[in-house]
């Protein structure tokens, strides 16, 4: 019963979020750390509670991108480019059908292929060891420096910047303060929370501040009608929504890349695939696309966070440090044998999929009022909630000192192109870098790495993003 | 209506802090393995003491502000109970901080042994093990064990950069699997833990118990074996290997650290003279009596000796008794020379 309850409360937690404009599932998951304590007498249900405010915050966030011409959240900006059109044209309801159909039936079929599968992966613990697990960080880097953002200059920029942070506090060589400025309070390094939140939340929530003014028409006529064409026409292009699933799933495997990146491969994919057609206008194969993408890519992020603890996106990442707080620490060996953790996670995120799917096909005219709650109401109230979780640390003025610093920094590089994620992967990269840098030069050697052939693999494929990135012209400039 | 709320959640406010008697501090964020700890002894003491404790964290690096802002300013409240462990007592040692267990009196304490385990079919004289100020006490142990008796810290710091590989940035989690993955060919673990991750190795017959450091006896200052693995002991492997018993000034300095750390390992202190100190010691020795209670915490956290009262006043007395200066200079000579973790020699501490 605890669970069902936790089930459901995550679900409608995460649609709620995800419809609120600028929030979506790294904001609404950040929220989380005000009441996680809740679940300490049984932390399983807080995976339950988590893994659904991801899959129901993924599906969420495509009313706003359609209603209102203001994604969610990253991850729902492809979906708008020709979702929003469709609402300014009265068809609101059959581009929400459509995306919510594409969007849900991926995210049931990537998140069987990799949560009931999940425990088998984990015998990759056993192969995966010091060198392979330097070479994948190595890999992530590579991969959210080179391939993220056309502007790959800044990429490496905002990585550099995320690491040099992530550095900060205790030197593990010598467990000396570093880097603190004398500031007793950064010996325990800067806190992820005021971070993500700085970083993500705060800017998200002053554009949609900015842009509270745009709203298309509400259409209350022919809404059933709107819904079965948009689950017809996503079965008319199931291929088109697929294939934007198995890219969103190529994805979110490599570690460190976002739901942004995967939903544009998808949007352009279709593009490319229909070269007669026009997109931007309201071409419903432009929402099918991307949305096959979101919810795959939300899954298979999965692997390399619960196996590896390398986040697979942003969201990943605040999932990490909730976990930790719920005393799961991923990427460990004892982890990956808690059957009921892997079926905490299997269940949260499955059933929140299915249900927020109903949900959405069935009372998508109530739920879309949501929408359309004048920004006024919910922008104090979630920047309430992101001081308040920010300041779970010390309770003191620091954590709102660095909170403010940490949104300069995210409205900064927000407002200059440079990558957000990819900051924060090498911000949250950096110790473990280092940590596993240290440990190859003690156990390894030269000849002791040559003969390991998934480190080689790896060392190869980084070779490869970095050639790769360098020479491609890539159209995605999210930042 | 406003005015109902205003008034329901003045209500709801007082009637939360009306019962906040007590304050547990926590020198880490929650999560941690000392915050899961205090949190289930302050859940099973508020049922005896028939008041409220509030968990108050305090984190920073190395889990050392929290402590030093008990000692500076919390601790006059007679309401206030400071939560300790292990790495608070080997930082007091080794580290500028503010704290001084002298000054406080002991509510309880649990004393434990640690456990080292080694994977079969490698070089005992070779190991490599996971760095890192935890685990400080095995490093003096590896370094006695394998180099022998009669040298000076110098030789002994030599010895240990050409015997051990020590692996630095290893969390607890990453040490485990690289134990199991048999990159690491040693471990240490508490004694719970140490059954749980380091004994289906051994029952594969990968590995085996390799050594432990002993539990330490107040009343007479000495560590005695631990009869869940008789005759492994570093004091007693040390003296069937090298024929005599460990001594000197460096194995003073290995006694000296893991008594605090082990000795250490989780206690709960307040100001000397506060008047509730017997209140709590009650509560804290009814919990000991209930058998409800230790399975509750015995199932989180493990089964360990418990010292209440005034016998962790004797534990904390036995170990100042430790405290010596040609100790606590080979303490900080082999940190910073032989492992590489910055120490400061404390002249204060020093008798």
């Amino acid at each position: 019963m605890n669970e069902i309850i936790a089930l459901l409360g995550g679900t409608l937690y995460g649609l709620l979020i995800g419809i609120i404009p600028g929030a979506g599932a790294t904001t609404g998951l950040v929220a989380i750390f005000s009441f996680i304590h809740l679940f300490g007498a049984d932390p399983y249900l807080g995976v339950i509670f988590c893994m659904a405010v991801v899959a129901a915050s993924t599906t969420g966030d495509t009313y706003t991108g359609v209603l209102l011409g203001i994604p969610g959240a990253n991850s729902a900006a492809a979906t708008m480019v020709d979702g929003f059109p469709l609402a300014l044209q009265g068809k609101a309801t059959y581009a929400i059908s459509a995306a919510v159909t594409t969007s849900t039936i991926n995210g049931l079929l990537w998140g069987s292929l990799v949560f009931f599968l999940l425990p088998w992966y984990t015998q990759l613990l056993m192969v995966f060891g010091v060198p392979e697990l330097w070479g994948f960080m190595i890999l992530a880097l590579a991969t959210v420096g080179f391939v993220s953002s056309k502007l790959w200059i800044r990429s490496l920029v905002a990585i550099a910047v995320g690491i040099v942070l992530g550095m900060v506090g205790t030197d593990p060589n010598t467990n000396a303060d570093r880097w603190t400025l004398g500031w007793n309070y950064l010996g325990d390094g800067i806190q992820l929370i005021p971070m993500v939140a700085g970083l993500f939340a705060i800017p998200e929530l002053l554009s949609g501040f900015k842009n509270r003014s745009k709203t298309t028409p509400r259409n209350n006529n022919d809404y059933w009608k709107q819904t079965i064409d948009g689950i017809k026409v996503s079965w008319k292009h199931k291929w088109l929504g697929l294939r934007g699933g198995f890219i969103g799933a190529f994805i979110g495997v490599l570690p460190g890349l976002g739901g942004a990146i995967s939903d544009w491969m998808a949007y352009g994919a279709a593009v490319a695939a229909n070269p007669k057609e026009q997109f931007g206008n309201g071409n419903i194969k432009g929402v099918i696309g991307p949305e096959g993408s979101n919810n795959a890519q939300k899954a298979t992020s999965m692997i390399p966070t619960v196996l590896f603890g390398i986040p697979g996106a942003s969201f990943a990442a605040v999932i990490m440090a909730l976990f930790m707080y719920l005393d799961f620490e991923l990427g460990t060996y004892d982890l990956a044998y808690d059957d009921k953790f892997f079926s905490s996670l299997t269940f949260g995120f499955m059933w929140g999929t299915a249900i927020v799917g109903v949900l959405c096909l069935l009372l998508t005219q109530y739920i879309a009022r949501i929408a359309y709650i004048p920004y006024k109401y919910y922008f104090p109230i979630l920047l309430a909630i992101m001081v308040w979780v920010s300041m779970q640390y010390t309770g003191g003025w620091e954590d709102i000192a660095i909170l403010i610093l940490c949104s300069v920094l995210g409205i900064a590089c927000k407002e200059y192109k440079f990558s957000r994620p990819a900051l924060l992967i090498g911000f949250i990269l950096a110790p473990r870098l280092e940590a596993l840098t240290y440990q190859i030069t003690a156990l390894y050697n030269f000849d002791t790495l040559i003969v390991r052939p998934i480190f080689l693999v790896i060392i190869v494929a980084t070779v490869g993003i970095f050639a790769w990135g360098a020479i491609r012209k890539n159209r995605i400039d999210y930042a | 209506m406003f005015k109902k709320l205003i008034l329901s959640a003045v209500l709801f406010v007082v009637s939360i802090t009306a019962h906040a008697e007590y304050i547990m501090v926590i020198p880490q964020k929650p999560g941690g393995g000392t915050s899961v700890w205090a949190q289930i002894v302050a859940t099973e003491m508020e049922k005896y003491l028939d008041e409220k404790i509030v968990l108050k964290h305090i984190p920073g690096a190395r889990d050392i502000p929290g402590f030093n802002e008990f000692h500076n300013n919390l601790q006059q409240d007679d309401k206030v109970i400071m939560v300790s462990h292990g790495g608070n007592g080997v930082a007091f040692l080794q580290e500028e901080v503010d704290y001084n267990y002298a000054d406080y009196e002991s509510v309880g304490l649990m004393n434990l042994n640690i456990i080292m385990g080694i994977r079969t079919g490698t070089n005992e004289d070779n190991p490599s093990l996971a760095a890192g100020s935890g685990m400080v006490p095995e490093a003096f142990a590896m370094a006695l064990l394998i180099c022998g008796p009669n040298k000076t810290v110098d030789e002994y710091i030599a010895c240990f950069g050409e015997h051990v590989t020590w692996v630095k940035g290893m969390s607890s989690g990453e040490r485990r699997l690289a134990w199991k993955r048999g990159e690491l060919t040693a471990t240490r673990e508490n004694p719970a833990a140490f059954k749980k991750h380091a004994m289906p190795t051994i029952e594969e017959g990968q590995a085996r118990v390799w050594m432990h450091h002993g539990i330490l006896n107040a009343a007479t200052g000495t560590h005695s074996d631990d009869p869940n693995y008789p005759g492994l002991q570093l004091e007693i492997l040390f003296e069937k290997r090298w024929g005599v018993a460990p001594s000197g000034d460096f194995y003073n300095a290995y006694k000296l650290v893991k008594s605090f750390r082990d000795g250490l390992q989780k206690a709960l202190w307040v100001r000397a003279g506060n008047p509730n100190l017997e209140t709590l010691r009650n509560a804290l020795a009814q919990v000991a009596a209930s058998e409800e209670s230790m399975a509750i915490i015995r199932a989180k956290v493990g089964d360990y000796e418990w010292l209440i009262g005034e016998d962790g006043n004797k534990q904390r007395d036995t170990l100042m008794t430790f405290v010596t200066k040609a100790a606590l200079l080979n303490l900080v000579k082999f940190n910073n020379e032989a492992l590489g973790l910055k120490s400061i020699y404390k002249s204060t501490l020093a008798k």
